[in-house]
């Protein structure tokens, strides 16, 4: 996959800048966050994807598309982390010593 | 740890772009990605050989099927496409080539093409024999149609150029490789073509064997035309070698008398056996017809012409078989020339002087036997003698001067006596004839040199 990057980097770097931004946001976000039940299932789900892409038992282009979603997600999932993380020292750092 | 699990789980609202820009990215991907998977598969399997080579690609799956002329080979092949960067998976559809058996290989010719079939073990041997077909036989439409298939015989290119090379030596045929086994059948192109194939066919590769060789060679001809109004025998066709060559043209010397021999004849191989034994008295028969053609054609000799008299024709179509070597054929179609004119004694001895001014009746060294190279001469003696019926006619015998003078006189008179006796054979009446011997006592030349005395042995025709 990695020899394939030249083709559709700028898709991932895409994914990795949009989660970079949900990450930013997420952290002073006042919106309801998922509950921890679906985030289980969700986990659940993502490691079904994942175990389905190393094993290969998606064929042909179907395969070739979950290797791609899988990518995109982790490097989004990767932006978030950072995204939130810097905004959190920002938040922290801006706020006046008690 | 824990904020990081809280910020997460607002983290969602950017999936719905995320799956958006998943779609468009897998949109626009896929077409390039698998056309370059294509094309490093393929450059990956540049060097190995393979028969039917198809790789197709389906995201990011390698569809490979060929046929493999190895196992080893059949497995790298898929190892190297399995290597390529970016590949999934290889669907392994790849087999070995068929293995024949027998193994056959054929290379057949007619009138316009050549037709290469049967198998090749590789396509680098494919295209070796076809370039060495088209090479060899300079402008020879060449048609493969060769499969491939593993199973050849050790040193298969080898035996299959050398026999593709006889090829270029046939007319039309076949030549077929069965695993070791040769069978030739077919038509040499040239005289010789047949012996020329034989020698080459010593050459094969060790453990190759000659099955049948059935090729034909195109007839043995040699042709002999009397030409009584140019007085030329014109000798044409094919002799085995110098030797025989001479050994023809000498014999022709002797038995035409008073024809010029043109000799047109050329040396080659393929003579069928006894080819000399068989044509010397074929041109000894040619030389007691008027005009007459002799050819001979491998084992079959044809004369066909005009003898002089009656008795001349029947001895020509029964006598000459017998003298020929066993497996040939003759055939005469031998008719009578009409009587010529009757003439009188003046002429009638003028036409014989004339005659025996231009060949002498020879005879066995020392003996009264008449030497068969003097048929012809004696024929139109006998001819001239029928145009003079009334007359008698002296048969003098000569010698020369060698040896006693009682044993000269004796034998001067035995062969004259066996003159006589031929003519009697051939239906002279014998009273019309008086053989008388002179010994050594009339030279018409010196005795003092070969030539001279050759000149005093001899028979002359008085007429009275």
């Amino acid at each position: 996959m990695t020899a394939l990057a030249t083709f559709f980097w700028g898709w991932l770097l895409a994914a990795l800048l949009l989660g970079f931004g949900m990450g930013w946001i997420a952290v002073v976000h006042r919106a309801q966050g998922v509950s921890k039940v679906w985030i289980r299932w969700l986990a659940l789900l993502a490691a079904a994807l994942v175990a389905a892409s190393f094993t290969k038992i998606v064929p042909g282009r179907f395969g070739y598309w979950l290797d791609l979603l899988l990518v995109m997600f982790a490097l989004y999932l990767c932006g978030c982390a950072v995204g939130s993380w810097l905004r959190d020292w920002v938040v922290s750092r801006s706020k006046p010593a008690n | 740890m824990h904020r990081l699990f809280k910020w997460s789980s607002k983290w969602w609202p950017g999936v719905v772009p995320l799956v958006i820009f998943w779609g468009i990215a897998a949109w626009t991907s896929t077409p390039t990605v698998e056309a370059d998977i294509a094309a490093r598969s393929n450059a990956a399997l540049k060097d190995t050989v393979l028969d039917k080579r198809r790789i197709s690609v389906d995201g990011r799956d390698v569809t490979f099927a060929a046929n493999a002329f190895s196992e080893d080979g059949r497995l790298s092949a898929v190892a190297s496409v399995d290597a390529v960067p970016g590949v999934r998976l290889v669907n392994d559809e790849t087999r070995l080539v068929p293995e024949a058996k027998p193994y056959v290989w054929s290379a057949e010719r007619d009138v316009v093409r050549v037709t290469l079939g049967g198998n090749a073990p590789l396509p680098s041997s494919k295209g070796r024999l076809m370039e060495a077909a088209k090479a060899g036989l300079g402008g020879v439409e060449v048609v493969d149609q060769m499969g491939l298939a593993r199973g050849a015989p050790q040193r298969f290119d080898a035996a299959a150029l050398l026999l593709l090379d006889q090829i270029g030596r046939l007319k039309d045929g076949k030549v077929t490789l069965t695993d070791t086994k040769v069978t030739l059948a077919g038509m040499a192109r040239d005289l010789g073509g047949r012996e020329a194939i034989a020698a080459a066919l010593k050459n094969l590769p060790e453990g190759y064997s000659i099955a049948a060789n059935d090729i034909q060679a195109p007839p043995y001809v040699f042709q002999a035309y009397k030409d009584p109004v140019a007085l030329t025998l014109t000798l044409t066709g094919y002799v085995p070698d110098n030797n025989v060559h001479a050994a023809l043209v000498a014999a022709a010397g002797r038995k035409f008398f008073s024809e010029k021999v043109v000799d047109n004849l050329k040396a080659s191989v393929g003579a069928p056996s006894g080819f000399a034994a068989a044509v010397v008295p074929a041109l000894g028969a040619l030389s007691r017809l008027s005009t007459g053609t002799l050819v001979v054609s491998d084992r079959e000799v044809k004369l066909s012409g005009d003898a002089l008299y009656d008795a001349a024709a029947g001895q020509i179509r029964d006598g000459l078989g017998k003298d020929f070597p066993q497996g040939w054929q003759y055939k005469a179609e031998v008719s009578v020339k009409p009587a010529s004119a009757p003439v009188d004694p003046t002429v009638c001895q003028q036409l014989f002087s004339e005659i025996l001014s231009k060949g002498r009746i020879r005879f066995e060294s020392g003996k009264a036997d008449i030497v068969s190279d003097s048929a012809g001469l004696l024929d139109r003696l006998i001819e001239t003698a029928m145009r003079c019926p009334n007359t008698t006619i002296e048969i003098a015998g000569h010698t020369d001067s060698d040896g006693e003078d009682a044993a000269n006189q004796a034998l001067s008179e035995r062969r004259a006596q066996a003159v006589v006796d031929y003519l009697v054979r051939a239906g002279l009446p014998a009273n019309r004839f008086m053989p008388i011997g002179y010994g050594s006592t009339q030279p018409v030349a010196g005795n003092d040199s070969e030539d001279g005395k050759a000149q005093n042995r001899r028979i002359e025709f008085v007429v009275k």
